[in-house]
C-alpha cells in the first residue's frame, strides 16, 4: 500500500480497491495505451514538417500583390471554380483588405494556382501578373 | 523577447485574478498545478478583453493598458487578501482509493507515457500547420486576429456582411488574445495562435489532474487525465487552432470550480469567491464561441433549478444540511454577478458589431422544422452514432471504455451529490439538449451540419464528462466520510 497523502490539513481516507475495481483499471490503462498508438501514430513525421501548410504557402504567394495594393478597402475576386479554399486563403492572406468574391470592383485579384485565366470578361484587363497564379486585374466598368 | 514579456504579464494577470478568488485549501502541487492551469486561461480572457476594450475606445497604447490592468489586480490582490483567505486552515475531507502497489505503478507509467506521446504529437503537429490544421483556424479564428491586428482604427472592417463565411458574429476570446500579443511583437507571428492552442489543450489536462486529486485523489486524477491525453481527437483539435478546445477548457473551469466549493463547503468561514472564479469561466466560455454562451445559460439554469429542488426537499426532511440554505443563494447571486459582465460585452457586442448570426436566419421554416419527427429521429441517430464513435480511440471507443470501466467497477455509493455536481451534471445535459435544438433548426443540410461540427460539439464537454465521472468514480470499499 502507498502511503497515504499527508497534507497536516486534510483527513485521508483510503479505502482499500475491490478486486472489480483492480481489474477494471487494469483493462482501462490498457485501452488508454492502445489509444495512445493512434495519438503517437497520426502524428506528423518530423521530417516532412509544414508540408501541408497551405496558408504559410498562401501568404507568401500574395505577398508582392499585397504590397502593390491600398491598406484597407475592398478589392475583387476571380479564381478558378470548385473549391472556395482558394479564395479563403487568398483572404487570408490580404487581410485587412475585404477580398469580395466578385469582379465588380475597379481592382480585381486573380488567383489561378493550376491554370491560366480564360473567358475573362471584357471589361477586365490585366495590370500585373505577380507569378504563382497571382494577378491583379482593372475592371474598366468600375473605373 | 517581447513574446515572452507579454506571456508573462498574461498569465501574472491571470495568476492575480485566480489568487483573488482562492480560498481551496489543498496539497501544495495540486494547488499549484491548478493555480497555474486556470491562470492561463484566465490570463489570455483579460488579454482578449483589454484588447477588445482598447479597439473600441481607440486607445492604441495597449501595453499601457494591459500594465494598468496588471496593476489594478496587483493592488487588488494586495489589499483583498483576507484574514479568512489567509488564517482559515480548514480540515477538509476526500475519499481515495488505494489500489495494489503495482497496479499504481503501471498507472503512473502509463500517464506519464501516454502524456509525453500526446506534448510530442501536439509539438510535431504544431510545427507541421503553424497556420492551423483545417479551414476553421484561417478563415475563421486567425483571420479575424488579423483584421484586429492589420486594420488598426479599421479593425471594424472585419464584421462587414461581405465576410458572412468567416461567422462574424463569433466572439472573440481567442482572435482578441492573439492580437494583443501580436501588438508587442510587432507583427502576426503564426507562432503566437499555435502556442495559444498548446497551452489551452495541456492546461485542460492540468486543471483535469489537479482538480481530481484535490477531490478524489491521484488515482482518479492520473486515470481522467489518462483518459483525456490518449483521446487522439483531442489532441488533433487542441492544436489545430480552433475554439473547441479552448472552450471545454472554460467549461471544464467552471464545473470544476463548482465542485471544489462543494469541497470546500465545510469550511466554516463561508465564501462564495470560488463562484465568482467559476462565474467568471462561465463568461469567459461565452465569450470564446457561441456554443460557450448556451453553456453560461445551461450552468445558470441549472444550478438555479437544483437550488429550487434542494430546498424542496430540504423543506421536506428533518436532516440537518452542512451548508446553510442562503449560502447557496449568496453563491448563486455570485455566478451571477460574475457573469454579468461577459453577458453584457457579448450582449454589445453582437448588437453593435457583429451582423446577425446564421442560425436564425430562417425563422419562416423553424417552426415546420420542429415540428419534423425525421429531423428528431437523425440527431437522435447522429447523436448515438458520434457517442460511439467519438474520440477517434483506437480500437475501442473511451466512451464505452468509461461506461465499461463503471459497469465492472460498480457504483459509488454512501454520498449525496452536492449542489455543484448536480448543477454541473445538469448543465451538460442541458447544453448538449440545446445542441439538440440548434441542429433541428439549422438552416443547413442537416446531415452536412452533423458532419462537420457534432464530434467537435462532444468535444467542448469531454474534458468535464471525463471530470464528472471520476469526480463520482466507483471502486473501492465503502467507506465513511466524517463531516458530511
Amino acid at each position: 500500500m502507498l502511503p497515504a497523502f499527508t497534507d497536516p490539513h486534510m483527513h485521508q481516507i483510503s479505502p482499500r480497491a475491490s478486486p472489480k475495481f483492480t481489474i477494471a483499471t487494469s483493462v482501462f490503462i490498457f485501452c488508454c495505451l492502445l489509444s495512445t498508438v493512434r495519438v503517437l501514430r497520426d502524428a506528423p513525421s518530423p521530417g516532412r514538417r509544414q508540408t501541408n501548410d497551405l496558408a504559410n504557402g498562401s501568404d507568401q504567394r500574395f505577398a508582392a500583390l499585397k504590397a502593390a495594393l491600398p491598406p484597407q478597402g475592398i478589392v475583387g475576386y476571380i479564381g478558378e471554380p470548385g473549391d472556395p479554399a482558394d479564395y479563403y486563403l487568398a483572404q487570408y492572406a490580404l487581410a485587412p483588405l475585404i477580398v469580395d468574391h466578385s469582379p465588380n470592383h475597379p481592382l480585381v485579384v486573380g488567383n489561378f494556382p493550376l491554370s491560366r485565366p480564360a473567358n475573362l470578361s471584357d471589361h477586365l484587363h490585366m495590370v500585373k501578373d505577380f507569378g504563382n497564379g497571382v494577378l491583379l486585374f482593372a475592371n474598366k466598368d468600375t473605373q | 523577447m517581447p513574446l515572452a514579456l507579454a506571456a508573462l504579464l498574461c498569465i501574472a494577470c491571470g495568476f492575480l485574478l485566480v489568487s483573488l478568488g482562492w480560498l481551496c485549501r489543498a496539497p501544495r502541487t495540486d494547488d499549484l498545478l491548478l493555480r497555474a492551469s486556470l491562470s492561463v486561461g484566465y490570463g489570455l480572457g483579460i488579454f482578449s478583453l483589454t484588447f477588445f476594450l482598447a479597439r473600441i475606445y481607440g486607445v492604441t497604447n495597449l501595453v499601457a493598458v494591459d500594465l494598468v490592468v496588471f496593476a489594478l489586480l496587483l493592488v487588488s490582490f494586495l489589499l483583498l487578501r483576507t484574514r479568512a483567505a489567509t488564517s482559515a486552515i480548514v480540515s477538509s475531507t476526500r475519499q481515495e482509493i488505494h489500489g495494489p502497489p503495482l497496479l499504481h505503478r503501471i498507472l503512473t507509467s502509463a500517464f506519464a507515457v501516454a502524456l509525453c506521446v500526446a506534448v510530442y504529437s501536439a509539438i510535431l503537429r504544431t510545427l507541421a500547420h503553424p497556420h492551423g490544421d483545417g479551414w476553421d483556424a484561417f478563415a475563421i479564428w486567425n483571420l479575424r486576429a488579423r483584421f484586429l491586428f492589420r486594420a488598426g482604427t479599421h479593425w471594424r472592417d472585419g464584421f462587414g456582411p461581405l465576410l458572412f463565411w468567416s461567422h462574424p458574429d463569433y466572439p472573440l476570446l481567442l482572435p482578441g488574445a492573439t492580437a494583443n500579443f501580436w501588438i508587442y511583437l510587432g507583427h502576426d507571428d503564426p507562432a503566437v495562435p499555435a502556442i495559444i492552442g498548446f497551452l489551452f489543450t495541456f492546461c485542460t489536462v492540468g486543471i483535469l489532474f489537479s482538480a481530481l486529486s484535490i477531490l478524489r485523489g491521484r488515482t482518479a486524477a492520473m486515470l481522467g487525465a489518462l483518459a483525456l491525453v490518449t483521446t487522439p481527437f483531442f489532441i488533433e483539435q487542441g492544436t489545430s487552432q480552433y475554439a473547441d478546445v479552448p472552450l471545454g477548457f472554460f467549461v471544464l473551469a467552471t464545473i470544476a470550480l463548482l465542485c471544489l466549493h462543494d469541497y470546500d463547503s465545510v469550511n466554516p468561514f463561508y465564501s462564495p469567491r470560488l463562484h465568482a472564479l467559476a462565474g467568471l469561466a462561465a463568461g469567459f466560455a461565452a465569450w470564446t464561441k457561441n456554443e460557450g454562451l448556451l453553456f453560461l445559460c445551461a450552468i445558470l439554469a441549472a444550478y438555479f433549478l437544483i437550488l429550487v429542488s434542494s430546498k424542496i426537499l430540504r423543506d421536506a426532511s428533518p436532516q440537518p444540511r452542512q451548508e446553510r440554505p442562503h449560502d447557496s443563494w449568496i453563491s448563486f447571486a455570485t455566478l451571477l454577478a460574475a457573469v454579468a459582465p461577459a453577458f453584457l460585452l457579448i450582449a454589445w457586442f453582437k448588437l453593435s458589431i457583429a451582423p446577425p448570426g446564421d442560425l436564425f436566419s430562417d425563422p419562416a421554416t423553424t417552426l415546420h422544422k420542429l415540428l419534423d419527427p425525421a429531423r428528431y429521429w437523425a440527431v437522435l441517430k447522429w447523436y448515438v452514432k458520434g457517442f460511439i464513435r467519438f474520440g477517434h480511440w483506437l480500437p475501442i471507443p473511451g466512451t464505452l471504455v468509461l461506461l465499461g470501466f463503471y459497469w465492472v467497477a460498480g457504483s459509488r455509493e454512501g454520498e449525496e451529490p452536492a449542489l455543484g455536481f448536480r448543477s454541473s451534471i445538469l448543465a451538460l445535459i442541458l447544453t448538449l439538449a440545446g445542441y439538440f435544438a440548434v441542429y433541428l433548426i439549422t438552416p443547413y443540410d442537416i446531415y452536412w451540419h452533423l458532419r462537420f461540427s457534432l464530434t467537435r460539439l462532444f468535444l467542448q464537454l469531454w474534458p468535464s464528462t471525463i471530470f464528472l465521472f471520476f469526480v463520482s468514480y466507483p471502486g473501492g470499499a465503502k467507506a465513511p466520510v466524517p463531516g458530511r
